[in-house]
């Protein structure tokens, strides 16, 4: 399996930009350039923040993670304290090392603990010149959708006397177009994945993902577009003992899913806020409509995240992915303290068995690269999974 | 049956406590009449759930911070999930088997433990199964994320109440239209009507209620402070179980009087005051006695906890009751100083605290299931160091006695007074 992957991987020529952003982030050589042109950038933190409107301005939207591998983490855990989830702590951590110096402002939502004070810390102790929290609905209701609107235009608003100048209509017309495009061109890389022999590995789709957070948007959609030419034309097929899904937790190490593939897992899915949640409905943006309106609608109506209610909206939607893209089996990985999606797992699980797709649940911490013990555990789900198909 | 004998029922082995503080109280002769009437109060709370479930009566069960005025405006019995929680550990010190039981279900033990512990009571059948389960996003994602899987395991409907994050007049709206939404599911699920006179007279009460903690808490900045360390769960107790209601309005009007006329004596809560102390979050319940005899023994006194008691200046205006139950929960100390936003204002608040109650030192109880407050760990204590007043962090778990001892809390807390002394 090892070999398959280092053959696909040598394939791919149109695989190296998204590479080189990762290795390279936060101080890409893309990010520090835009800063050199005197252009700002912004980060956001969770997929409930349109970024379609920092782009619009002229910005660059930059989304913050944490560090790619597994960390010790003394100072988030000093200012975070150790019962927050170690990607809040991680993404802390970064900022006070200076990893994100480059930071004209940090625009957060109130979508869970962690987010909320990694928020407050953030600004307490990093510090950036413009910093804004968004109330974020729970509920997909007219009423919430009627608030979050408003919440998105306040924040466009106070964004505006920030940078000094109005953000037109057309501005984020065109900016939705854009990032809408990366929303297509996402789905067309997630069509390859729904093939019996995929020419893309999982861990691959992942690290394409995070190049799309760090990215200028239409250099992203560029080298996307590269890809998926050289993909409908790549010879290179990958096999594996069972389809599987991830779903859980904010993931940014792809190195978790390639240990699972070289096990022979064959990752085709996932439910996650660096994947399938983050691109996987457009803005629909009617002719006369106001757009910030579109948004609204459409970050509120997104694949939810745990945090949303009812769970059911959630759990429909991973189960019809994994009818999709035929998933024998889920992989559950729960960053430790990251409690939406613990308060979820007994009613996942559930539903989960009810359609006959089997959970493996495992409990991780953020930047895990999946060896160890949870090689073991993932070695006996895929077993368990052939022996189930025999 | 009568409620008394129910097997295995936690809400009734607390009720049992409760009376049986009653009696202990008024047969001693220097029993505080504060307490009798508290604990008087919480052996009716729990009966009045108990005689409900056996006379087949719609009762719900909710979360911290739930506005459970409105249940009482509607004669609904009501259950306080996480206090039943901390109470069962508190009065009976038997939580293991729902801890347990929580895990079983699949529960990660990163959960908090009021929530672990509750899901798992209901799983094992040892608390009254509700007719209605009610939830909010106050104060944390635990108590947003507790509702659905309650639901499933009782079987029965309920409600999420959205409280919006920030405090804006738009998001006032849009409590007050979720607060009727959530009316009319109750009208319809239980058949009570709600009662607007009721609620407007329980509202008038909850601003009674806040002027009375106010003058408690000014009361307590005396030097020696009259009030005890146990005396502050019974305050958080009352106001997150009886508001509005008279019984409590009695409780805390005999509080105030017992606290002003001790401080007229000059009497404390300690014979020989040497520590005063600012609590922040919540001691570990189970250990109130050894905290209470710590106290005793150091002379050490907690005289403020700003993350419960620091009420505020708002109003509430009995005319406009669901816009001022709206509002109430943007002035709930914890909804600013736990939840947040966190600002320049909530830290300042416990600054203020310190100086205008001249503490000598800060202890945080640092609960491990409680991610967002032990957030706010480092950020209390560089504001304290500014203006010179340490703070010493405990780790526990605010339900489960497995995670830490009573000699390790005894050795921090008496190095920590040591530290005071040399001060």
């Amino acid at each position: 399996m090892t070999d398959l992957l280092q053959r696909g991987v040598r394939k791919l020529q149109t695989f190296e930009p998204f590479r080189e952003v990762n290795n390279t982030f936060p101080k890409t050589a893309e990010i520090l350039a835009w800063k050199q042109q005197g252009k700002p950038v912004f980060g956001w933190l969770c997929t409930y923040i349109p970024e379609e409107i920092i782009h619009a301005a002229g910005a660059l939207p930059v989304r913050i993670t944490g560090y790619s591998q597994e960390m010790e983490l003394e100072d988030g855990n000093a200012y975070l304290y150790i019962d927050n989830c170690s990607f809040s702590r991680s993404c802390l951590q970064l900022g006070l090392r200076g990893g994100y110096d480059y930071l004209d402002g940090f625009i957060a939502g109130s979508t869970c603990d962690g987010a909320r004070r990694l928020f407050d810390l953030w600004c307490t102790y990093v510090k950036v010149p413009f910093s804004h929290i968004l109330t974020v609905p729970r509920k997909m209701t007219e009423r919430a959708h009627e608030l979050y609107y408003h919440q998105i235009q306040e924040f466009k608003e106070r964004f505006e006397k920030f940078l000094g100048f109005q953000i037109k209509d057309e501005a984020l017309r065109h900016s939705i177009e854009v990032v809408n495009r990366s929303r297509e061109l996402l789905k067309s890389l997630y069509e390859w994945r729904k093939l019996d022999n995929p020419p893309i590995f999982g861990a691959e789709v992942l690290e394409v993902l995070n190049a799309s957070f760090r990215m200028p948007k239409e250099r992203f959609n560029e080298c996307l577009s590269n890809l998926l030419q050289e993909l409908s034309t790549a010879d290179v097929r990958h096999t594996g003992r069972s389809r599987l899904m991830i779903v859980g937790s904010v993931m940014n190490n792809h190195e978790f899913i390639r240990a699972i593939e070289e096990q022979g897992g064959l990752v085709v899915a996932d439910e996650l806020c660096t994947s399938t949640r983050y691109w996987s409905d457009p803005v629909v943006l009617g002719d006369d409509e106001d757009p910030v309106k579109a948004l609204a609608r459409r970050y509120l109506n997104n694949f939810p995240c745990a945090r949303m209610y009812p769970s059911d909206e959630r759990f429909n939607r991973i189960i019809a992915l994994a009818r999709d893209f035929r998933v024998e089996g889920v992989i559950s990985e729960i960053i430790r303290y990251c409690v939406p999606y613990a308060h979820d797992l007994p009613l996942l699980t559930s539903r989960l068995k009810e359609e006959e797709i089997p959970t493996l649940a495992l409990d991780v911490e953020y930047g895990t690269s999946g060896s160890g013990q949870i090689q073991t555990r993932v070695q006996a789900f895929l077993e368990m999974l052939e022996a189930k198909r025999k | 049956m009568t409620v008394n004998e129910i097997k295995g029922n936690k809400l009734a082995a607390v009720m049992k406590s409760a009376r049986l503080l009653v009696r202990m109280n008024r047969a001693h002769a220097d029993g505080r009449k504060s307490d009798t009437l508290y604990y008087q109060m919480l052996a009716n709370y729990c009966e009045r759930i108990l005689k409900a479930k056996e006379e087949g009566r719609f009762f719900a069960a909710h979360s911290v911070f739930f506005p459970n005025e409105i249940l009482y405006a509607m004669d609904i019995p009501s259950m306080h999930t996480e206090m039943t929680a901390w109470m069962t550990a508190l009065f009976t010190g038997e939580t293991a088997d729902m801890l347990a039981a929580g895990a079983e279900l699949g529960l990660a033990s990163e959960i908090c433990s009021a929530h672990r512990g509750l899901t798992g009571a209901y799983a094992l059948g040892v608390l009254p199964r509700p007719d209605a389960i009610l939830w909010s996003n106050l104060v944390c994602d635990n108590t947003a994320k507790c509702g659905e899987l309650l639901m499933k395991i009782n079987h029965c409907p309920g409600f999420f109440l959205e409280r919006p994050f920030r405090n804006s007049d738009g998001e006032i709206q849009y409590l007050v239209a979720e607060l009727k939404d959530m009316i009319g599911f109750l009208e319809e699920k239980s058949g009570h009507k709600m009662d607007w006179d009721k609620l407007s007279a329980t509202v008038a009460n909850m601003e009674r209620q806040l002027e009375i903690y106010r003058d408690i808490s000014e009361l307590r900045k005396a030097t020696p402070s009259p009030y005890h360390i146990q005396g502050f769960f019974q305050l958080l107790n009352t106001y997150y179980l009886f508001p509005g209601q008279p019984e409590a309005i009695e409780y805390l009007e005999a509080v105030r009087q017992e606290l002003a006329e001790a401080v007229q004596a000059g009497k404390g809560a300690v014979p020989n005051e040497r520590f005063r102390l600012m609590t922040l979050f919540i001691p570990p319940m189970y250990r109130m006695g050894f905290l209470e005899k710590l106290s005793q023994e150091f002379g050490a006194v907690s005289v403020t906890e700003p993350f419960f008691m620091h009420w505020g200046n708002g109003h509430l205006n009995p005319d406009r009751p669901l816009e001022s139950i709206a509002r109430h929960s943007y002035m709930i100390p914890e909804a600013c100083s736990m939840y947040g936003p966190l600002t320049e204002e909530s830290i300042k608040t416990i600054t203020d605290s310190a100086r205008d109650y001249k503490v000598h030192g800060a202890i945080y109880y640092a609960n491990n299931g409680c991610r967002h407050t032990c957030a706010t760990v480092k950020v209390f204590r560089d504001a304290l160091s500014e203006i010179d007043v340490p703070m010493l962090t405990v780790d526990m778990d605010v339900v489960d006695p497995t995670f830490n001892s009573e000699d390790e809390m005894r050795e921090k807390l008496q190095q920590f007074f040591e530290l005071l002394e040399q001060r």
